[in-house]
C-alpha cells in the first residue's frame, strides 16, 4: 500500500470519527426528549394517584359519617327499645246451670229464706276485651313491661252482667281480678314490672311490680297463647294478677336445658294503717318457690311449693252481687300449696303436633281461731254449727291434649278433677262460671281453635283466630273458689242446708270467640 | 455395631419428639350475652348461622346453629332479630352449644 493511500484511508477514517458523535449526539437528544417526557407523564400520574387518593379518603370518611348519622337515627328509633303489641276478643258465652234447693240466711236477726232448686240461665252474653302489651329496654339489661286491658259487657259498664252470688271468685270485681272479668271500658294495668337481668353477668334476674301471675302454663294452650317461658305462675295453683317481685336463676347444665328457678313474693292484700282502737287486720301475702328442672319444647316439667299467710275472709269489693260492698275483716289462718306437673309437645304424631299436659296439686289450710260475720272460718264451719279450726288437705289433678293439624285446626279435650277441701288462688282466670281449676268436683272441657291462613304484618306472632268450646262443670260440693266455711257434699244438700252462697250442682259454658293477636 | 445404635438413637429421639407434639387442641366453650343482628337458614332448613353482636364489645359473632329447638323457634319467630340471646359455642367451628334467650320476670 502506498504512503497516499493510507494517508487517505486516515483521513477518512478522521472525518467519519468527526460525524460519529454528532450522530450519537442526536440520539442522546431523542432520548433525553423522551425520558423527559416520560418524566413528566409519571409526573403527572403521580398527581392522578395522589388526587385519587384523596378523593378515596374523603369517600371513606363521607361514608363513615353517613353510618355513624344511620347508627345514631338507629339507636333513637323506637323499634330497637320499644315493642308495641296487643290482643283484641269478642266473646259470646250461652251459660246454663242446676241449682240445689236450701236455706238462703237473710240476716243474725231475721229467719233465712227457702230457696227451690232452678235453672240460672244467660243464653247470650257478649263481651269485648282489649289487651296493649308494651316492652321497653331502658337501659342495658334494665326492662319494663307492661299490659294494659279493658273487659267490657256488651250493653254494661259494670260487673253487674258477670258478677252472681253462686261463687266468691264471681261476686264481683276486684284487686286482683281487674280485666280478667268482665267489668268496664276503663283501660286498666293488668301487669307491669321492671326486670334487671344478667346480674352479675349471670342468668339471674330480679323483677318488681304487678306480676304475670294469671294465664299461666298449661291455660295457654286452650287460649292459643305461647308458653309463657320463665314468667308465669302455674294456673292450677295461682291464676291472680300480684303486685310483688321475683328473684330468679336459671343455672347453665347441660343435663337440664332450660332448667330455672326462682323465689316469689306478693301481697294480696294491704291492710294500711293499724287501728288504735281494735286488733288490725293483716297484709295477706304470699310467698313461693318455683323449680324447673326442664324447659323445652318437648318437655317442661315444674315444681312449686307457695304458701298464703294471713288469708282475709273476703276480697275488698266495691260493689258485690249481694248488693253491697265487701271489705276483709279479719285474718283466717294460713295455706300452703304444692304443685308438680309436665307438658310437652310430640311432633309429627300423624300428620300433626300433640300437645299434652299433667299437673297435681295439693292444699293444706291451718285456720286461726278468727272467724267471719257469719261464723265461718278458713274452710272451717257451717253456719250455725262453727267449727274448731283444724287444718284440712286437698288434692285436684288437671290434664289435657291439644292435637294442632297443619290446616292451623286445633283440637283440644281437658279435664280436671278437685277433692273437698281442695281451694286454689285462680280467680283471674277466663272461665265464665268459675274458675275451673277451683272446683271441687269434675270439669270437662273440649275445643276447637280455626287460625285464618293470614300472613302477619304488625308483628311475626300476628295471628287472627276463632275459638269454640264447651265446659261442664260437675260440682261434687259446695264452695269451689271459697276458703271460707266447710265444704258440703252436693248430694247432702237439702232443702234444710243453710249455705251463705247459692249451690250449683251442674254448669254448662258453650263459649265461641273472635280473636286478633298483633 | 457403632452405626447401629447411632441409627437406633435417633430412632427413639424422633419417635420421642413425634409423641411430644400436641394433639389438635381441643376446642373450648365460649359463652356471650349479645342481640341477634341476622338470621341465615339453610335451604333445607337443618342448620342455621345466627350473628349476634356482643353487648360488651360490640363485635359481630357468628354462631352455626343445628338443633332442633333452636331452628324450629327461628322458623316461628320465636327467636328473631333483635332478641338478647345468651349462647355457648365451642371455639372451634363456633358451633352452638346453647342458644336461649336471657330469662327474666
Amino acid at each position: 500500500m502506498s504512503r497516499n493511500t493510507i494517508t487517505r484511508n486516515l483521513l477518512a477514517t478522521l472525518i467519519a470519527g468527526l460525524f460519529m458523535p454528532v450522530g450519537a449526539q442526536a440520539a442522546d437528544a431523542d432520548l433525553l426528549k423522551k425520558i423527559e417526557a416520560l418524566t413528566q407523564q409519571l409526573e403527572q400520574l403521580k398527581a392522578q394517584v395522589q388526587a385519587s387518593q384523596e378523593a378515596s379518603r374523603q369517600a371513606v370518611a363521607a361514608v363513615g359519617e353517613v353510618k355513624e348519622k344511620v347508627q345514631k337515627n338507629e339507636d333513637r328509633s323506637t323499634e330497637k327499645w320499644l315493642t308495641i303489641g296487643g290482643d283484641y276478643q269478642f266473646r259470646v258465652d250461652s251459660l246454663s246451670g242446676e241449682t240445689k234447693a236450701f236455706l238462703m240466711p237473710t240476716g243474725l236477726t231475721t229467719p233465712p229464706v227457702s230457696v227451690p232448686s232452678y235453672k240460672p240461665k244467660n243464653e247470650t252474653l257478649y263481651t269485648n276485651r282489649f289487651g296493649l302489651d308494651l316492652n321497653a329496654k331502658a337501659t342495658q339489661d334494665v326492662s319494663v313491661t307492661a299490659r294494659l286491658m279493658m273487659y267490657k259487657t256488651f250493653g254494661n259498664n259494670d260487673d253487674n252482667a258477670t258478677s252472681g252470688p253462686y261463687f266468691a271468685d264471681r261476686v264481683g270485681v276486684f284487686d286482683g281480678t281487674l280485666g280478667h272479668v268482665p267489668s268496664s271500658s276503663y283501660l286498666n294495668v293488668d301487669r307491669v314490672y321492671a326486670t334487671w337481668s344478667n346480674i352479675a353477668d349471670q342468668e339471674i334476674w330480679f323483677s318488681v311490680g304487678r306480676r304475670p301471675s294469671t294465664h299461666g302454663a298449661p291455660s295457654n294452650l286452650r287460649t292459643n297463647a305461647p308458653r309463657p317461658g320463665t314468667g308465669g305462675t302455674p294456673a292450677l295453683l295461682v291464676d291472680y294478677a300480684f303486685d310483688g317481685m321475683t328473684l330468679g336463676w336459671a343455672p347453665d347444665i347441660d343435663a337440664l336445658p332450660g332448667a330455672y328457678g326462682k323465689i316469689c313474693y306478693g301481697r294480696g292484700f294491704e291492710s294500711g294503717y293499724s287501728s288504735p282502737l281494735t286488733n288490725s287486720i293483716k297484709d295477706t301475702d304470699m310467698v313461693g318457690i318455683s323449680v324447673v328442672p326442664i324447659d323445652t319444647d318437648a318437655l317442661r316439667v315444674w315444681t312449686q311449693w307457695n304458701r298464703g299467710m294471713n288469708i282475709f275472709d273476703s276480697p275488698k269489693l266495691y260493689a258485690s252481687a249481694f248488693g253491697m260492698s265487701m271489705q276483709p275483716t279479719t285474718n283466717l289462718g294460713d295455706i300452703d300449696w304444692f304443685g308438680a306437673g309436665a307438658m310437652g309437645t310430640v311432633k309429627k304424631l300423624g300428620p300433626g303436633d300433640l300437645n299434652w299436659f299433667a299437673d297435681v296439686g295439693l292444699s293444706m289450710t291451718h285456720p286461726n281461731s278468727n272467724m267471719n260475720a257469719m261464723g265461718l272460718g278458713l274452710l272451717t264451719g257451717v253456719l250455725g254449727s262453727p267449727e274448731a279450726a283444724n287444718d284440712k288437705t286437698g288434692t285436684a289433678f288437671y290434664f289435657g291434649l291439644r292435637y294442632d293439624l297443619p290446616s292451623k285446626t286445633k283440637l283440644g279435650l281437658e279435664f280436671n278433677h278437685g277433692s273437698k277441701n281442695w281451694i286454689t288462688f285462680a280467680p283471674a282466670s277466663s272461665d265464665s262460671w268459675t274458675s275451673k281449676v277451683g272446683t271441687r268436683g269434675n270439669v270437662y272441657e273440649a275445643y276447637l281453635i280455626q287460625e285464618l291462613d293470614k300472613k302477619p304484618i304488625s308483628s311475626a306472632q300476628a295471628k287472627t283466630f276463632f275459638r269454640l268450646g264447651f265446659q261442664y262443670y260437675d260440682f261434687q260440693y259446695t264452695g269451689s273458689n271459697n276458703w271460707v266455711g266447710t265444704p258440703v257434699k252436693m248430694s247432702n244438700v237439702t232443702g234444710a242446708t243453710m249455705l251463705p252462697m247459692i249451690p250449683l250442682s251442674k254448669a254448662y259454658n258453650a263459649y265461641a270467640t273472635f280473636e286478633v293477636k298483633f | 455395631m457403632r452405626k447401629n445404635l447411632t441409627q437406633l438413637l435417633v430412632s427413639i429421639a424422633l419417635a420421642s419428639a413425634a409423641l411430644t407434639v400436641s394433639p389438635i387442641a381441643s376446642a373450648d366453650d365460649v359463652k356471650m350475652v349479645g342481640v341477634v343482628t341476622k338470621i341465615k337458614m339453610a335451604a333445607d332448613g337443618k342448620s342455621a348461622q345466627a350473628t349476634l353482636k356482643d353487648v360488651k364489645s360490640g363485635e359481630a359473632v357468628t354462631i352455626n346453629i343445628t338443633d332442633d329447638e333452636t331452628l324450629d323457634k327461628f322458623k316461628d319467630k320465636r327467636i328473631q332479630d333483635g332478641d338478647e340471646i345468651r349462647a355457648k359455642f365451642d371455639s372451634n367451628g363456633n358451633k352452638s352449644k346453647s342458644f336461649k334467650k336471657t330469662a327474666g320476670c
